[in-house]
């Protein structure tokens, strides 16, 4: 409860603070406003209850998600230092918008009702359609924020038919207790269970709801597509697991089926789809896509372990991705091409022969998203699996592992790209404080493959 | 003043919930519609102020015929946000018309496999 | 004949709520088929009025107040000023696309049937009169629940609003250089 009180604040400050005279004041404060609101995240550590008259449900879960979302805003937020160029032409704006952004991220991973859920994913919405087209000059950047807001918003005119549908079978937005199939009102359950779960797979992309994903992460600023396919992923898939696993979990048979077969569309998709592509942020577009088919198998089995896979899932998935992503904005801003940054995947051609650091942290990355052993992804995936197994989909796990397969050949383009000789690129210069970064997403990475029950046995 | 009040709508005694439910779905669909035919920001960005309106329409249906006032409270919510997001989409558009001269998406073909 | 009979027996407020549906659905298809932005625009003021008129009849005054303020007379002035300002003509001939026309009424229609058919196999419940709250639109009733039971959404709802007015500002301010195609 109270990150969102103080987010709500520093936002609030952070606005005012552009008016000062010196703008490079900006950037600490917003860094030191996050830690501020990640201190007051424990407050309520082993305090559990409900506040705001049943509006928020706090526990130690909740907690923990709301660590993972403000520290990945740090480490993402941490890039932006020194790129006044195209994105922090007005700083204290970007500055607030994130910090209200996660406001809204943590109204969705700990809503009671289903106003708090609408109002969070709305929250974080409208701040990601005004990042994407951040970049005003971009006509890539206005494209793809107004295919962002167009596609989002049509997705909230679904969700919000299924809510009022859910509400008039049964009379309350309160997500407490299941529902049951019977009586009179089923037919608008089923509507209502429908049309919700279009809305939130539209906000985290996955198939065959993911029209918008590779235009809108080419199109966005690097930094933001970061922000996008880490914090509004995570958070998404906890308030999917929320509503599945509390008021729907009676609907267990309807939306079960659905799920397994949007699991084996997006996996397909994204990871077939991912081959073909040049562009590094379109590959990740799709490899994010296919992340999410592997989330949603952990929807299918038991839901006890559920939450803590989708939990280990999104650290690794996140930590990999903000090194990948990084490493293209540190390289791409050394390659200016007809006034745009170079995006392609031979921009990493002889990176390690240039500057084997960032070598290494991309190789690292790329292996842990691939899933490779000994490294973070790998837990991730096995513990998804792992639950899936619970339930009996063998179909499903088989294909999940052979996609598995064809996601190796292409996460290996850009390292292999990377090993190669040539060098197209001058000597790159990373400031002190990305190097700590791609410390950190680097080691954790590493940790989490050797010793992953350090995070999966928290709950 | 009191005992003028109806003991309910005249509505709610001579009209079933099933018709309001099906002008609401209509209406949606309409908006739905409107979002796949159009290729006009402007016109795709009134249709999804219809398929809102529709929901609100949903929702104070429900609300009425149940006297639970709950559903009224999110048709609240729901035109604060639509007015949020039109103002949002609404400046994404401006954006982009000074820099394309048009509206039509799909003149923006930029991104691209 | 069976019509005939069920038209002429209609009570004033079925009349009122067959007619009002009408020209609501009227206003959308107008929305949506215009070629003039403008006239799209009025088309949508035209729904909303009658959308109001819905709410008066279901007893949501306030509500039907607040939709004419809102909708009609913010959102909508706001769509009208950037139609103007953009000054936007007659787009290329759009429709004439079929093949995007043909899916987009499969798509459309396919939900429409299920949604209808559905609809009409459930059964809606009888309300008993002697425990229904005629207050529950009033402003007293909504007013009390907005503060006290969902005051924290209504207090997060300004956080909406600070992203919307700092983001539109952002984005509708001029930049000074060139653009990158």
């Amino acid at each position: 409860m109270y990150p969102i009180i103080s987010l709500s604040v520093t936002g609030l400050l952070t606005l005012f603070l552009g008016f000062s005279e010196n703008k490079k004041i900006v950037f600490p404060a917003s860094i030191a406003f996050l830690l501020i609101a990640l201190a007051t995240a424990f407050i309520d550590w082993n305090a559990p209850g409900f506040y705001f008259n049943d509006m928020l449900q706090v526990n130690n879960t909740s907690i923990v998600f709301w660590a993972i979302l403000i520290i990945s805003a740090i480490l993402i937020m941490g890039f932006s230092e020194g790129f006044e160029r195209f994105e922090f032409a007005q700083p204290a704006e970007y500055f607030a918008i994130v910090q209200f952004s996660l406001v809204g991220a943590i109204m969705m991973v700990s809503f009671k009702n289903l106003i708090m859920l609408f109002l969070g994913i709305e929250i974080l919405s409208v701040a990601m359609y005004v990042l994407t087209g951040a970049d005003k000059r971009n006509i890539r950047g206005n494209e793809a924020a107004l295919k962002y807001f167009l596609m989002g918003a049509f997705a909230t005119g679904i969700l919000l038919f299924g809510m009022a549908m859910f509400y008039g079978a049964t009379g309350t937005f309160n997500i407490g207790s299941g529902v049951f199939i019977g009586g009179d009102n089923s037919f608008f359950l089923w509507i209502g269970c429908t049309f919700m779960l279009i809305g939130m797979l539209f906000k985290v992309a996955a198939a065959p709801f993911h029209l918008w994903t590779p235009d809108v992460y080419e199109g966005a600023p690097t930094i933001f597509t970061a922000y996008m396919s880490t914090i509004v992923k995570t958070a998404g898939f906890v308030a999917l697991f929320k509503v599945l696993s509390t008021t729907f979990s009676g609907l267990q048979d309807f939306w079960w089926i659905m799920i397994a077969v949007l699991v084996t569309l997006s996996l397909m998709i994204g990871n077939i789809g991912a081959v073909s592509q040049n562009s590094f942020k379109r590959l990740m577009a799709y490899s994010s896509i296919s992340h999410a088919g592997f989330m949603l198998l952990a929807l299918l089995g038991d839901h006890e372990n559920a939450l803590g896979s989708i939990m280990f899932y999104s650290v690794v998935y996140t930590l990999a991705t903000i090194s990948a992503f990084g490493v293209l904005m540190v390289v791409s801003k050394e390659r200016i091409e007809k006034g745009r940054v170079y995006e392609q995947n031979d921009l990493f051609k002889g990176l390690a022969q240039n500057n084997g650091f960032l070598a290494t942290v991309l190789i690292i990355a790329m292996l842990s998203l691939a899933g490779i052993p000994l490294t973070g992804g790998f837990w991730g995936k096995f513990f998804v699996f792992r639950d899936a197994a619970s339930s009996g989909l063998f179909w499903v796990i088989i294909m999940a592992v052979l996609m598995s397969a064809i996601a190796i050949y292409y996460y290996f383009k850009p390292v292999l790209l990377s090993m190669s000789k040539k060098t197209s690129l001058e000597s790159i210069t990373i400031n002190p404080l990305a190097k700590f970064i791609f410390a950190i997403t680097t080691f954790g990475t590493i940790v989490l493959g050797i010793f992953p029950w350090i995070l999966r046995s928290l709950f | 003043m009191e005992n003028q009040l109806p003991a309910m709508p005249d509505v709610i005694a001579q009209v079933p919930l099933n018709n309001y439910v099906l002008l609401a779905s209509i209406l949606f669909i309409i908006g739905i519609a409107g979002v796949l035919i159009r290729r006009n920001a402007i016109i795709m960005l009134m249709s999804i102020e219809l398929m809102l309106n529709a929901v609100n329409l949903l929702l104070v249906a429900f609300s009425s015929y149940r006297s639970d006032p709950n559903g009224q409270i999110f048709v609240f919510f729901i035109m604060a946000v639509a007015a949020a997001e039109v103002a949002v989409g609404l400046a994404i558009i401006v954006m982009i018309y000074r820099n394309i001269r048009s509206i039509d998406i799909s003149l923006l073909d930029k991104l691209r496999g | 004949m069976e019509t005939l009979e069920t038209i002429k027996n209609l009570t004033m407020t079925q009349w009122s709520f067959y007619a009002v549906s009408v020209l609501t659905l009227f206003g959308a298809l107008g929305t949506i088929l215009s070629k003039n932005p403008i006239h799209s625009v009025i088309y949508l003021i035209m729904t909303f009025f009658s959308l109001s008129a819905h709410y008066v009849l279901l007893n949501a005054q306030f509500l039907a107040a607040v939709n004419i303020v809102v909708y009609a007379g913010a959102i909508m002035v706001l769509f009208l000023f950037v139609v103007m300002f953009l000054n936007i003509k007659d787009e290329a001939p759009e429709l004439d696309n079929n093949k995007i026309v043909i899916g987009a009424s499969i798509v459309g229609g396919t939900i429409g049937v299920i949604l209808v058919a559905a609809i009409r196999l459930t059964e809606s419940q009888k309300i008993d009169p002697s425990t229904y709250q005629i207050k529950t639109g009033f402003i007293e009733t909504l007013g009390q629940l907005l503060y006290s039971k969902y005051l924290l959404p209504f207090e997060l709802v300004s956080v909406l609003f600070l992203i919307a007015m700092s983001g539109a500002v952002m984005l509708g301010r001029k930049e000074k250089g060139e653009r990158n195609f």
